[in-house]
């Protein structure tokens, strides 16, 4: 079909490093944000849309860079969360050892089904990851005398306090170090790996990329990251449901991996915490507000497929030439 | 006799799943991709056949084929402002931008639904009312209608696509595109036809179990992963396949919940058993019972 992908502007050095001062403004900007006397209300609101930039990001990793669908990364995080409710509870870990084994947990799952997977594409892998988050949920579910089914499980709290401020920097942390990890990954040659699997599979292999290796590398790597999310998203929201798990949470995710930018991890995660925002903002409208998201991505992906920032930031990189 | 029941039940539950699998299996076979959107074509078409049967008081079975009408000329805009693009070259990394955007347009639809309808459920006219006895057997009367009127649906489909000439086109692009093209077909409309016409059998399919299992927005959610085990499980892009999986799928999960001991626990679990079955096949046997095998799947 259509195998000659438009070339890619490449950004000059001078813009490189203008984004990458942008970059660093926006992080200031919220490590200022709870000394500005905003309402805990939002303090609230923003520490989940820093969750949401983890998951959006890392699923973006797979789907934007490696180049393959998946519906599981709800489901993964659903799997940390729970994981890290047992580890803590049932076998009695401290959360800095429950958190972690959470990670090492979802990691295991998305290995198994990486290996799984690797055969299929497309739609295909789609059906199959969909297939495999429903069984999850499914299970969750029916196995209530574990899970307290639909009623949901209660975790413990990550914090003593109750103060809002300690787990917005916290989540804050995590979002950093994540795409800190994620970025170092991607800028070294396993990056060119996964771009050389995206592009061109059967070429990468025959010029000696380890196509099995590096695919079953990028599922276990973003499950990982999915599955600490959910562990600090459980002992955040301290009770945790299936739902978590539902293909309307992967909706959310999608959404706002689309809708900032899916070819690049910082701009999901800032369509994370954006939408999140918007979600809240926009409560009074109720359910139009999904609806809106979701004419908003198929607007996206038909005339903007580098998302909302990655076309803004295409534009100012645009100005700088022309000036 | 509960087991013969139980078998009855999952043949008319399975004329449903055919319904619905039968115009994914279409979509695929002639554009090469899987709408994720399907689902939400099946719960519009519960919507217009509420509209037309329960406020506007026509006669259930004209609603149905308004639902069919307006459900094939949804599908058919779908294909031409999202699919299309595809052909002519305007969109890169094909296989994500399609389920991608078809993911968002069910995201759309539903809550597009949900604000106008909001979540609570409808119960719109059947097309029968009351039980039907066949000797020791009873089935209720909406049930059996239904599944009626979706039998005579399917065999016009199915003598559609094999005698008319547009039928003829759906299978040409379905073995090959670019060959379809050099002897005449026009792709582009034959794309639209049978986004249209699968499309339409989703909404249906929508219209006939409504009355059966009510309509509201997330009705579609559950069927269309049973639409997707059966395309999968009878190979996608196969039509014959779909049905033959529609009546395997209905079966196994009929007979599944009585076999289990634990009620509670079974019925929990009815949904999980195809999505097991979708997961083998595909790891095991991607091209399906029927489909043929590519070289990637």
């Amino acid at each position: 079909m259509n195998n000659q992908a438009k070339p890619i502007p490449s950004p000059a050095a001078a813009t490189g490093l203008r984004r990458g001062i942008l970059g660093l403004l926006v992080v200031a900007v919220f490590f200022a944000i709870p000394f500005l006397g905003l309402d805990e209300y939002w303090i609230y609101i923003l520490t989940i849309g820093f969750y949401y930039g983890i998951l959006a990001s890392s699923w973006s990793l797979i789907v934007g860079y490696v180049g393959r669908i998946s519906f599981a990364h709800a489901a993964m995080s659903g799997l940390g969360a729970y994981g890290s409710i047992f580890a803590s509870t049932t076998f009695a870990l401290p959360l800095y050892l429950a958190i972690p084994f959470a990670g090492v947990f979802t990691g295991l799952v998305g290995l198994a089904i990486g290996r799984l997977c690797l055969r299929l594409h497309g739609a295909y892998l789609g059906l199959t990851t969909i297939a495999f988050s429903e069984i999850v949920r499914i299970t969750i579910t029916a196995e209530h005398e574990i899970t307290r089914g639909s009623l949901g499980l209660a975790a413990p709290a990550l914090f003593e306090s109750a103060d809002r401020v300690q787990y917005y920097y916290s989540f804050l942390a995590v979002l950093l170090a994540s795409l800190l990890v994620m970025w170092l990954v991607l800028r070294s040659r396993i990056g060119l790996f996964f771009a050389a699997i995206r592009e061109d599979e059967d070429a990468a292999a025959s010029l000696g990329v380890k196509v099995v290796r590096w695919k079953i590398f990028a599922f276990t790597f973003s499950s990982v990251i999915a599955g600490i999310a959910g562990a600090f998203y459980a002992h955040f929201i301290q009770l945790v449901a299936p739902s978590m798990m539902s293909l309307q949470e992967m909706g959310f995710i999608l959404s706002m991996a689309v809708i900032g930018g899916f070819q690049n991890i910082f701009y999901a995660a800032m369509g994370g915490i954006v939408l999140e925002v918007l979600l809240e903002v926009l409560r009074e409208i109720g359910e139009w507000r999904m609806a809106i998201f979701g004419a908003v991505v198929i607007l996206v992906l038909r005339f903007a497929p580098n998302g909302l920032f990655g076309g803004f930031a295409d534009y100012l990189a645009s100005l700088g030439r022309r000036s | 006799m509960a087991l013969f029941e139980q078998v009855v039940n999952g043949l008319i539950i399975s004329i449903f799943y055919a319904l619905a699998a039968l115009g994914l299996s279409l979509i695929f076979g002639v554009l090469k991709i899987v709408n994720f959107a399907q689902g939400e074509l099946y719960m519009l078409g519960g919507f217009v056949y509420y509209v037309f049967a329960s406020l506007l008081g026509l006669p259930p079975v004209a609603a149905v084929l308004v639902a069919f009408a307006a459900l094939f000329i949804v599908g058919a805009l779908v294909e031409r402002l999202l699919i299309d693009p595809i052909h002519a070259g305007k969109v890169e990394r094909v296989d994500e931008y399609a389920i991608m955007i078809t993911f968002g347009l069910a995201i759309l639809l539903q809550n597009l639904m949900l604000g106008l309808f909001g979540p609570w459920t409808k119960r719109p006219d059947a097309i029968l009312r009351g039980r039907v006895e066949i000797g020791e057997l009873i089935i209720s009367g909406d049930r059996l209608a239904a599944a009626g009127v979706g039998v005579l649906l399917i065999i016009a489909v199915l003598a559609f696509i094999r005698y008319t000439w547009a039928g003829k086109a759906i299978r040409a692009v379905s073995q090959d595109r670019e060959t379809a093209g050099v002897i005449g077909v026009d792709a582009r409309l034959t794309g639209m036809l049978a986004f249209g016409l699968g499309g339409a059998l989703a909404g249906a399919a929508g219209a006939l179990i409504g009355p059966v299992f009510l309509v509201y927005p997330t009705m579609g959610v559950i069927p269309v992963i049973k639409a997707y085990v059966i395309v999968v499980l009878g190979g996608l892009g196969s039509v014959p396949g779909a049905i033959l999986g529609a009546f395997v799928l209905g079966q196994v999960e009929s007979l599944a919940t009585v076999l289990i001991p634990d009620t509670t626990r079974a019925l929990a679990y009815k949904d999980a058993y195809g999505l097991v079955l979708l997961v083998l096949v595909l790891v095991f046997r991607p091209q399906g019972l029927f489909g043929e095998r590519t070289r990637r799947a």
